[in-house]
């Protein structure tokens, strides 16, 4: 199936492909609806056709007192979300080392992660709120939510550092090793470089997750809301579209995210290929 | 600086802080959760006695059965519809997309929409599935339909079509990373053998993708049956979940009884997935 | 001055759970030599490096080098340099960073380390791939990479862990010879682990025989070929054919043994002196061994049996004869002689040899009594 005889693709590729085709329809489908109804006219409805085009819902949102307080709760998201990408990627990267040796309480651990992996948002976010609550603490974002952000990213990172980490030769930290490396010379040249990839799709995990996330941060953050919490404040009543040009805003800005940490390792690795063609360049002309 | 750690101590001081943060942000909320499933209340608060009351009431409601049933059904047809989509763009990617490096990007692919929150992507089918939506408007068009179609909405239909549209993705990365470890040589094996493309799939993919095929399953079954705001709002508040009763009751503030229900719900969870590793194990053994 | 890079082993033991992989090994590599540790997989071997290395710590006994123990040292602290079967060569760095590696952890400048591996590489013939990654270098290449790297560090004793199990036939007989040629030239002990016969007899000084964590031989080449101690040895190393029966009787300096199928063998008395009735085996080079089609005309050193396989190899022919027990009888034969007279299968003959090419295996059968199955000649 994989290298047929011949080089002509059997029939079942076409019919694949096509439903390929149309899932990725059917993910992105919806989305661009609401990027273009964000441009909807100033009397326009919720649903097309575009009665005009403006930005003026754009500008709604950033006018309109009585949907809240979407600035401080966009700054707030981020800020959360950042803080969650940095303790996901330590807390995990560190654990799964821990992991690659038998010690006691592994099993324990990794059944409990996995628990928290499954326990539904809201019911832990109400554990967390009573908690809190019994012991007199005030909920905050930087504090229950965080936490309730990492119980929900922290399994998530343990898996992918797993998987990461199954695939990592021993031999490489044996020649660290034999080449006369301490151990965190030998993490810090030589097991991190390599695992760098699952590095930064633990910490793209992690400020997603964190960025996005609804039932979680249904109780423990107190006063202040996240932006998802905005979000469903205004799904509620959904009156305007002003809604979709929230919707848009918000993505573009996980967009963006993602192209700068995407693009700065391209660029690290485009640096080290550039370096190495130049250097080579100069080998071979003999300066 | 050199800090002195016996090296039989490192991988526990390396797991600790995980180990802590789950600690303090999951088994003692649990525990909490438990706790409180058994104080008793009034509309003043919470009194933290011990009781009953709040498990009988749950267990001998008609609605808790109603609401099970309900949140059930949605999971089933979720999962089958799931299963099958997401194997089959699994298969495709894996399989018939020949360079590996365009089958991570296809992959990729379908992880952007994951970026952005569920909430916007859930009405984001408002438009579309509408009464004056983008599907009513072009089956009037064509003719298919003489008036808008009703059920596209604020129906089962939207709740199962959100569903889908939210978790497939988390049938198709377990499943395609099950199937890209499969042994080629295996599949070439199979072929020399006789197998056409069929027995292929049924003697040698899909037993090899059961690790797959459970932990997206385990995912999905577990997402739905923890929902509760993508059933309310596409259901246009028709249908009811599990987890949505117990958001009521704690906006109600009547902890103890969303306590009790969080902790059924957590019991019938823990089911269903000991369930679904027992099965794929027993079938292990009769394959031999 | 003493050379430096004498390794010794005393008492040296390793359990690993409830097996011993390493059993009381005592040896001594002198300072200088090429040693081959030779056996199959799960010999200890391997353990024997590593514990050399530092990668393991035996569970008693002592690692010396150069007279001092060096158990519990960590490997740089040894002056040991080890090439990784499968080379492990740094993914993410360059071949000139991978071999300034050791110079980066102990702290030498970014210039002068680069200009010092720039140097190494070009000892083993890599200086143009100073930039390339190991991921664009093909086997025999990243060897030498890895070859770089360990001697970069000047140790006085080189590990090999199965350098060349991963190259082709071709490669392999070609960086064979380099690593005989760089030995020569850095005067340090190698230590090379193999199952390959051909490969140690061509490369060692000393060639270390081993079977389940105990050595069973350990001499020179030539004398581990020809004057193997035991049955195990003579069948591991190949080219010879191992008999064993009851000695009958021992006449004017001659020992006669009884082989069951084979007849008497005879062969001159020497020291141990086996007692009469005890069972003794000996060996028979396969390339001392003749034959002939006419009838069974030796009634001793002789055997007759049908042919079974016949086997072309260039400048000799091997033929297999068939036998009731379960070893074959192989003789090799020159290829002139073969084809003065071809034999094919299905025929009758007498292969028979000088009582002077009978070798007593004074080790006797040898720690295990498997019959090693050889692909050897």
């Amino acid at each position: 199936m994989r290298a047929p005889a011949t080089d002509r693709r059997p029939w079942t590729f076409y019919v694949l492909a096509a439903v390929f085709t149309l899932f990725v329809l059917f993910l992105y489908g919806p989305m661009v609806c609401i990027y273009i109804l964000s441009f909807q006219g100033p009397n326009g409805g919720l649903t097309f056709p575009l009665n005009g085009v403006s930005i003026d819902w754009f500008g709604a949102l950033f006018h309109q007192q009585r949907t809240g307080d979407i600035a401080g709760a966009f700054s707030r998201s981020i800020s959360l979300a950042l803080i969650v990408l940095t303790v996901t990627v330590m807390f995990s990267l560190a654990a799964g080392l821990a992991f690659r040796r038998r010690f006691f309480g592994a099993g324990l651990i990794f059944y409990v992660a996995i628990a928290s992996l499954i326990v539904p948002g809201l019911v832990l976010s109400v554990g967390i709120g009573l908690g809190f609550q019994m012991l007199g603490l005030a909920p905050r974002w930087y504090s229950s939510a965080l936490g309730a952000h990492l119980s929900w990213t922290l399994p998530f990172g343990l898996l992918i550092m797993f998987a990461v980490f199954s695939r990592l030769s021993w031999s490489y930290e044996e020649a660290a090793r034999d080449l006369g490396a301490s151990t965190w010379q030998t993490l810090r040249y030589v097991v991190i470089p390599i695992v760098f990839p699952g590095i930064i799709g633990v910490a793209l995990f992690g400020f997603t997750l964190s960025y996005d996330e609804f039932p979680r941060s249904w109780l423990t953050v107190g006063p202040y809301n996240t932006l998802p919490l905005e979000i469903w404040a205004m799904t509620t009543n959904i009156t305007s579209p002003a809604l979709y040009a929230l919707g848009t805003v918000t993505t573009v800005i996980s967009f963006v995210v993602i192209a700068a940490a995407l693009s700065s390792i391209a660029v690290i690795q485009s640096h080290r290929t550039r370096r190495r063609v130049a250097r080579e360049r100069a080998i071979k002309t003999g300066s | 600086m050199r800090l002195a750690i016996p090296a039989k101590a490192v991988p526990y001081l390396a797991v600790a802080p995980l180990a802590i943060v789950l600690l303090f942000f999951f088994v003692i909320p649990m525990a909490m959760v438990l706790v409180a499933s058994f104080f008793d209340y009034n509309m003043t608060g919470i009194i933290p006695t011990f009781t009953l009351t709040n498990y009988i009431d749950l267990l001998t409601s008609r609605t808790t059965l109603e609401l099970y049933l309900e949140t059930l059904k949605f999971a089933l047809i979720v999962w089958a519809i799931t299963l099958v989509l997401g194997f089959t763009i699994a298969y495709f990617l894996a399989f018939h997309v020949r360079n590996p490096l365009i089958a991570i990007g296809l992959l990729l692919l379908c992880t952007v929409p994951f970026w952005t929150s569920d909430i916007i992507r859930m009405i984001s089918w408002i438009p579309l599935l509408g009464k004056y939506g983008v599907f009513n408007r072009a089956l009037l068009e064509l003719g298919v339909v003489d008036s808008p179609v009703q059920w596209l909405l604020f129906s089962d239909f939207a709740v199962v079509v959100a569903y889908v549209h939210l978790f497939t993705l988390f049938m198709i990365v377990p499943i395609f990373n099950s199937m890209a470890r499969i042994d080629r040589s295996l599949i070439e094996a199979a072929i020399d053998a006789g197998a056409g493309r069929l027995r292929v799939l049924t003697e040698v993919v899909i037993p090899l993708s059961k690790t797959g095929i459970v932990l997206g399953s385990i995912f999905v079954i577990t997402l739905v049956m923890g929902d509760f705001f993508i059933v309310k709002i596409m259901s246009g508040g028709r249908s009811a979940s599990v987890v949505m009763a117990i958001f009521e009751d704690v906006n109600l503030l009547f902890y103890p009884p969303a306590a009790a229900s969080a902790v059924l719900l957590l019991i019938i969870v823990t089911l269903i997935v000991s369930f679904i590793l027992r099965v794929v194990d027993v079938r292990k053994e009769l394959m031999g | 001055m003493r050379k430096p890079g004498e390794v010794e082993l005393v008492h040296c033991t390793k359990y690993f759970s409830e097996t011993a992989a390493v059993d009381h090994i005592n040896l001594k590599i002198p300072a200088g030599t090429y040693c081959c540790l030779l056996g199959p997989s799960g010999c200890g071997k391997t353990t024997i490096l590593r514990m050399i290395a530092g990668h393991e710590t035996p569970t008693s006994g002592e690692v010396k080098i150069d007279g001092e123990n060096v158990v519990g040292l960590p490997p740089v602290r040894r002056r040991t340099a080890m090439m990784f079967q499968d080379y492990a060569l740094f993914p993410h760095l360059s071949c000139l960073d991978n071999v300034a590696f050791s110079l980066k952890i102990s702290g030498v400048a970014k210039a002068e380390r680069r200009e010092r591996a720039r140097r190494v590489l070009a000892r083993v013939q890599m200086a143009q791939f100073a930039d390339r990654v190991p991921a664009q270098l093909s086997g025999g290449q990243k060897q030498r990479i890895a070859l770089a790297r360990a001697l970069i560090t000047n140790p006085r004793v080189l590990l090999l862990d199965e350098p060349l199990s991963a190259l082709d036939e071709y490669l392999r007989l070609q960086m064979r010879s380099e690593l005989r040629r760089m030995q020569r030239d850095l005067g340090i002990t190698f230590i090379h682990v193999t199952h390959t016969q051909p490969e140690a007899i061509a490369l060692a000084d000393l060639v270390v025989v081993m079977d389940q964590g105990r050595i069973e031989q350990a001499a020179s080449a030539q004398d581990v070929y020809t004057k193997p101690l035991t049955a195990y040895v003579a069948r591991f190393m190949g080219g010879q054919n191992v008999l064993a029966g009851r000695v009958s009787g021992i006449t004017n300096g001659v020992v006669v043994l009884d082989v069951p199928e084979r007849g008497r063998i005879e062969l001159p008395a020497s020291d141990p002196m086996p007692s009469i009735g005890s069972t003794a085996y000996v060996s028979v080079r396969r390339d001392r061994i003749h034959l002939t089609k006419q009838g069974a005309s030796e009634t001793v050193n002789a055997v007759t049996g049908k042919v079974r396989t016949i086997e072309y190899q260039g400048t000799w022919v091997k033929v297999t004869l068939e036998g009731a027990t379960n070893e074959d009888f192989v003789v090799n034969l020159p290829d002139t002689e073969f084809f003065a007279d071809p034999v094919n299968p299905g025929h009758t003959v007498q292969a028979y040899w000088k009582s002077l090419d009978v070798h007593p295996l004074v080790g006797g059968a040898g720690r295990s009594d498997r019959p090693y199955a050889s692909g050897q000649n």
